[in-house]
């Protein structure tokens, strides 16, 4: 196949299949609260729908920055659809892509010139740390695999069975970060609810669109990684099956668990990766790990 | 505004016939990745402004004075 049609097939796919996925985990989270909740859909049209609203740049945004980095966060999420399903290049580009998602993050704070935008900037410099279990876990599969090249640890999983099974506490650090990122998470210190919307505060209308089409991207290139480098080679039905059992765990355990104070949170996403990270190392010279 | 609109007419057919070009024509892989990571979002966010609604002349000035900081 043509690679930009390849591209483009990819990029339509994560976004319409991240799209019913975070409106299927919001629906989670409404049942479980005893809320009939939006229909699945809802996601996927109100990124559509903003489009066509209107839209106006507040007085107190630096206007270049304001808009650049909606699109940079588009850009580092299509980046990360080109490194994962299309090429099935390195971990560590996809690794970059998550480093530059939470400079977005910083700076779509910083630019708004809202005093929520900036704080939530603030908390996005101490929510880094949800980066360090995720590096862990990356490092973990390069010993295991000896390779960050997707394609290469599917093929080592197909030889030697899913990575979940060897370094599991492993694959946990990696589902901390998925859970860090879902909508409405305890550990979504930038987006919490005292902070109006967080870094996207003042980016509303087309612009706010444009953020929910690259979230929706990012979400299914998330649980992409997730489910390849740790569950082996899956056909489109595992992957399929595996987003949406990762969409209602995370919307199950957002819905039953309040929001962190950034302390708090950063607290408990380090102890949680020094446990897996630790409890790995052991598992690795103990000889439980081949 | 109306300069808004006519970089972003132009913005949206670049990015549009650069990524034809890509489907057509068989380029080496850096150009298409190249194309695809700066085309696709740029092509996004010039349709976005281009369809997006504006506010209404009495309205414009509201809409832009702190939608939320309470400045």
């Amino acid at each position: 196949m043509n690679l930009m049609a390849d591209i483009l097939i990819n990029v339509i796919i994560a976004f319409l299949a991240g799209s019913l996925l975070l409106g299927l985990h919001r629906k989670v989270m409404a049942r479980v609260q005893k809320r009939p909740g939006p229909p699945i859909v809802q996601h996927l049209i109100h990124s559509l729908k903003f489009f066509f609203k209107e839209t106006a740049i507040p007085k107190t945004v630096s206007k270049v920055f304001y808009i650049g980095i909606v699109f940079i966060l588009a850009l580092v999420w299509i980046v990360g659809v080109i490194a994962g399903p299309v090429a099935h290049d390195s971990l560590l580009i996809l690794f970059g892509v998550y480093a530059v998602y939470k400079i977005v993050e910083h700076n779509s704070g910083s630019s708004s010139g809202s005093p929520y935008g900036k704080l939530s900037c603030v908390r996005a410099v101490l929510s880094a740390a949800t980066e360090l279990p995720l590096f862990a876990a990356i490092v973990f599969v390069y010993l295991i695999t000896g390779t960050m090249n997707i394609g290469e640890i599917i093929a080592y999983q197909s030889a030697h069975g899913p990575l979940v099974f060897t370094i599991p506490l492993a694959a946990l650090m990696f589902f901390m970060l998925i859970i860090t990122k879902s909508p409405y998470s305890p550990f979504a210190i930038t987006k919490d609810k005292a902070l109006i919307s967080g870094f996207e505060t003042e980016h509303f209308g087309f612009l706010r669109g444009f953020m929910l089409f690259s979230e929706s991207i990012a979400w299914y290139v998330m649980l992409w990684v997730f489910l390849t480098i740790f569950f082996g080679p899956l056909n489109a039905v595992g992957y399929l099956i595996g987003m949406i059992v990762i969409s209602f765990v995370t919307g199950f355990i957002n819905a039953t668990t309040p929001i962190l104070s950034p302390n708090h949170s950063v607290m408990t996403q380090i102890t949680i990766g020094a446990i897996c990270f630790f409890g790995t190392v052991l598992m690795i010279f103990t000889g439980v790990v081949a | 505004m109306v300069n808004q609109k006519i970089i972003c007419s132009i913005l949206l057919a670049l990015s549009t016939i650069a990524i034809l070009a890509c489907l057509v024509i068989d380029f080496e892989a850096w150009i298409v990745y190249a194309v695809a990571i700066f085309g696709i979002p740029l092509w996004v966010l010039s349709l976005g402004l281009l369809t997006m609604a504006k506010p209404r002349p009495e309205d414009a000035e509201e809409r832009v004075k702190e939608p939320f900081t309470g400045y």
